[in-house]
């Protein structure tokens, strides 16, 4: 797949200025460079602003992006993408305890607490799909409804049915590696006949081994026995091309992405890095689609262009055009303002700096709603030593996990959580295998053939569950803006008060002692210590443990059914703004138990149709009543 | 015009294991340049040696699909595949050697005339009767080579030949020549990436397409800079590195027009030129390193055999493997030799005997 040459510079923003586009998309991340390309396929033209730089999405750009990662000391999800000023992210290395009452600003992200999110997201050409881990699960039927089957969080105004087929659409744009019948549990269905792009990734050894030792294994919860088993995750990497797929046409994997001529990335090779980056670009990145959006040539990218106003018609509530900073280089804090004038107007930058942008333009929304019921996955993690070598730190970061309390009637009472076996080890709790390598020399003195037979007993037999939690929908976990805290060009820094809901707490504490019985069946020892100092230390009736961030942002511009109770409808377009579209994970009324990646592709899919209808509409001829 | 010169099926497998001979001698070569590169420079020739190079695999099994499609069994692991360096290709073409050497334009000069496109004028000067050179490689079976070939494209013209012929006279008799076992078929699947799709052969249209290919893909065979697949022949692909710019859709050959590459010819390991074994002193380091590399490549070898006679899943499994031929090969050239200032080791690929058949 080719990134055309000269894409990034066909255009700048004086020649833009000249333009009505079809549709201006803010961010080139998946979802910006899903609609860009279907809106390209249907013949529009399409601007897309972009707050990084553009240069990256060379080889020898994606290549200085892993210079960058191999040399860094703190292997953060952010390790191998440029710190910029011009346009500041979060980094988990950032996070630091809130003391109440005193805004914690030393990050990207001002935090008020009281408890504080590392979660993070990557404002780079492709967006956080560069760092993203692919896994691709689907959300259960269930998560669409949980007010009215669990009373808990809101019901979507879209069924998981509705949302099937846009779901296989995304399946085939990312490239998904999995088998069905791993997949169809708990209510998950597929049309007769459905096959993956791709075959499902193998379990690694450690998975396997996991499996020997739980599979079967029963749990009592909500009423009901739930009975684990060790599965295969579908992922957005590149595995084996399935010749029965789409009726037997096959599946021709998108390997990397460039400038020019290499043959990089047809499949995955196990690097064990895909988070923060794969080396060899055989996991999905939005460059992917970005590249055949760009190929169109009906697609203009205006990189180190930093939305930073939505303006509004007062008279018509439509938005009229957007403005944005250019910044000469990151560097700098040079700047010039320049406006951009659409048809349609979308949002794609993520669930915090799409109300970010709508917050700092004052555009709070009718149900004020914007920047409210900020979710994103609470991931409790425990780890352990097995008895024996498990092969740990080979293989994708996760190929396998335990997915059967993703559901169930106990969801009245607590959240429900997907489980990741981690084939890096304890890398995320504590560092592995650095910090172990630490150790034995500088504590423990080990050299020579003694120092790698402890490294192997040690690191090897690494097991580490990561729970995800899910997060209902709280209006008071929120992103707001602040005149006060602003960037380095001046647009206002995001404001979070973020805390996990007592229901998340209960799911984690059962996710606690759940791991306890697993590594007793497994005969690991546990070396799960949870330190009170700790930034994301949280009690719940007398338990602690540490909560991490997910980087699964979502929520803060639901869809719903009125404009009283959501922010956009079920195509993503908002209620207050009849051209104006707000995508990702923001418009997500629940987040379940499942990375939402997917799912925001497939609503991107689905929105795109919608913005096709209406840009075909308000183009169609004034109708001429006859006499 | 000169009658065919595959008349009989004992002499397509002949032909067959040549060119599978021919494809695998031309990765030691490519593989020993691209990994004499520093490692962070020289991404354009990076990837442009590595393409190549893994679309040599890509012909190598693909001449594996055709020798199992007419019964043959293919052999990677007889003493003479790999050929001795500085070695003639196997085909016959005798006007230049090919040596093991770091990235420098003599390299691609090499190169260039691996993945030569020209058609001498007529047949005649095409197919040549052979005057073996001396450090030719020796083929073993019952039937030896009599022509030689200008390029790899008239080889391949010449097997196909051969395959059209033997199939009408095969026809003609009430016989099939593709009576290989499907399951052998190395297909897609199990390929690591690579360009061009690896098909299976179980009929004479799928050996055409197989053979059409290799030569397009190689050596453009027919003129084109781009072959059928839109890709960029080998030779033009290594043109870029003399010419040091990008071809690009449209252009004329030898006028590209694409963006420039950034080529550090100095940022490279002066690895030893067809290094021996014995090149290296006794008991030393890289003695061993050298000597243990030799082994694990035959081993490979022996693995890749078993993955062409009935077990293409195990090609899965060769990705690590060729992880391991990667560090080793880093291991030799990040090293300077013992007593021969400035000049760094490299892998013999004297293989010889040390490759175990599929049956052992």
């Amino acid at each position: 797949m080719i990134f055309p040459r000269g894409a990034t510079t066909r255009t700048n923003p004086e020649a833009a200025a000249g333009v009505l586009y079809d549709a201006v998309i803010v961010g080139s991340g998946i979802s910006g460079s899903i609609i860009a390309y279907q809106l390209s396929r249907a013949g529009h033209r399409v601007l897309i602003l972009e707050a990084g730089p553009a240069e990256d999405r060379t080889i020898p750009g994606y290549e200085d992006y892993l210079s960058r990662f191999y040399a860094s000391v703190a292997k953060d999800n952010q390790a191998p993408y440029p710190q910029n000023a011009d346009a500041p992210m979060p980094r988990s290395t950032d996070a630091m305890r809130v003391r109440p009452g005193h805004p914690e600003t030393s990050g990207y992200l001002v935090q008020t607490g009281p408890y504080y999110t590392d979660t993070t997201y990557t404002r780079v050409v492709s967006g956080t799909t560069m760092h993203w881990e692919a896994k691709t699960l689907r959300m259960l039927p269930e998560d669409f409804a949980m007010a009215s089957r669990y009373g808990q969080g809101l019901d979507w105004p879209v069924s998981y049915e509705e949302l099937e087929p846009y779901y296989r659409e995304a399946e085939r744009e990312i490239g998904v590696s999995a088998d069905v019948e791993d997949q169809a549990y708990l209510g998950i269905t597929f049309p007769p006949g459905y096959e993956f792009p791709m075959r499902k990734m193998p379990l690694s050894y450690l998975d396997q081994m996991v499996g020997r030792g739980i599979d079967g294994m029963e749990v009592a919860a909500g009423g009901e026995s739930h009975v684990l088993k060790v599965r295969s995750f579908p992922q957005g990497r590149n595995g084996i091309p399935n010749p029965g797929y789409d009726g037997g046409k096959g599946f021709e994997p998108v390997g990397a992405v460039s400038t020019y001529q290499t043959e990089d990335g047809g499949r995955c090779q196990g690097n064990n890095n895909c988070v923060p980056i794969c080396p060899v670009q055989a996991k999905y990145n939005a460059g992917k689609t970005l590249a055949k959006a760009l190929e169109s040539g009906r697609v203009d990218l205006l990189a180190q262009a930093v939305a930073s106003k939505v303006q509004i018609d007062n008279e018509s509530g439509r938005v009229s055009q957007i403005e944005y900073k250019v910044y000469r280089d990151p560097s700098s804090a040079e700047y010039t303002t320049a406006t951009v004038r659409g048809r349609i107007f979308v949002l794609c930058a993520n669930a915090i700096e799409n109300p970010r942008l709508m917050l700092a333009s004052g555009l709070k929304s009718t149900s004020g709603l914007m920047g409210r019921n900020l979710m994103d996955h609470a991931y409790l993690l425990s780890w352990g030593l097995l008895p024996e070598v498990a092969g740990t730190m080979r293989g994708t970061v996760c190929t396998g996990g335990i997915v059967d309390l993703r559901g169930g009637s106990f969801r009245r009472r607590h959240a429900g959580f997907a489980i990741d076996i981690h084939n890096d080890g304890w890398g995320w709790a504590t560092g592995a295998p650095f910090t172990d390598l630490q150790n034995l020399v500088d504590a423990q003195n080990k050299f020579g053939p003694d120092l790698r037979r402890a490294l192997v007993s040690q690191i090897s037999r690494q097991l580490q569950l990561a729970f995800m939690v899910e997060v209902p929908p709280n209006p008071s976990n929120r992103v707001s803006v602040d005149p006060s805290y602003k960037d380095q060009l001046g647009n206002m820094r995001p404001v979070l008060s973020y805390n996990i809901p007592d229901y998340s707490m209960r799911g984690a504490i059962f996710g606690r002692r759940l791991a306890r019985r697993i590594f007793q069946r497994l005969g690991a020892e546990d070396y799960t210590v949870y330190d009170p100092a700790d930034y994301g230390y949280l009690t719940y009736e007398g338990e602690g443990c540490i909560v991490r961030g997910g980087n699964h942002l979502a929520g803060t511009h639901i869809m719903g059914t009125s404009p009283g109770n959501s922010v956009v409808d079920s195509t993503l377009r908002s209620w207050d703004h009849e051209n104006l579209y707000l995508a990702g994970g923001g418009a997500m009324p629940t987040i379940g138990t499942s990375n939402i990646t997917l799912t925001i592709a497939a609503l991107c899919f689905k929105s795109a149709t919608h913005i096709i209808d209406q840009l075909r509409k308000e183009s169609a001829p004034p109708a001429v009543s006859a006499h | 015009m000169t009658p065919p010169q595959i008349t009989t099926i004992e002499q397509l497998h002949e032909y067959l294991y040549h060119a599978m001979q021919l494809e695998h001698g031309t990765i030691p070569v490519y593989l020993t340049t691209l990994y004499s590169l520093h490692p962070g420079s020289n991404s354009d020739a990076r990837h442009i040696i590595r393409t190549v190079a893994v679309e040599e695999m890509l012909h190598l099994s693909l001449a594996a699909n055709v020798l199992n499609a007419v019964g043959g069994t293919p052999d990677l692991t007889k003493p003479d595949f790999v050929p001795p360096f500085p070695a003639y290709l196997p085909d016959g073409e005798t006007d230049f050697q090919v040596d093991l050497q770091p990235f420098s334009r003599d390299a691609v000069t090499m190169f260039l005339n691996i993945e030569r496109p020209d058609q001498p004028a007529d047949e005649e000067s095409r197919l040549r009767p052979r005057n073996r050179p001396q450090r030719q490689l020796r083929a073993d079976g019952p039937e030896e080579f009599m022509m030689q070939f200008y390029s790899i494209g008239d080889f391949y013209a010449e097997i196909a030949r051969g395959v059209r012929y033997l199939h009408q006279q095969y026809e003609e008799g009430g016989r099939q020549l593709f009576t290989g076992d499907p399951s052998r078929q190395v297909t897609q699947e199990y390929f690591y990436s690579g360009g061009g799709e690896l098909t299976a052969v179980t009929d004479l249209d799928s050996a055409m397409a197989a053979f059409r290919l290799i030569s397009e893909q190689g050596e453009g065979y027919g003129g084109g800079i781009y072959d059928n697949e839109k890709e960029l022949s080998h030779y033009y692909r290594f043109q870029q590195l003399q010419l040091g710019r990008y071809y690009q859709k449209g252009d004329q050959v030898g006028q590209p027009t694409g963006p420039p590459l950034d080529i550090d010819w100095g940022a490279v390991y002066p690895v030893m030129r067809n290094a021996r074994l014995a090149d290296y002193p006794q008991g030393s380091e890289l003695y061993a390193a050298a000597r243990k590399f030799n082994e694990s490549y035959a081993d490979f070898l022996g693995f890749l055999t078993q993955a062409y006679n009935g077990h293409p899943e195990l090609l899965i499994e060769a990705v690590w493997r060729m992880f391991e031929i990667r560090e080793d090969i880093s291991r030799l050239m990040h090293n300077p030799v013992p007593q021969r200032h400035g000049v760094y080791g490299a892998p013999t690929f004297e293989v010889g005997n040390l490759a175990k058949g599929a049956g052992s």
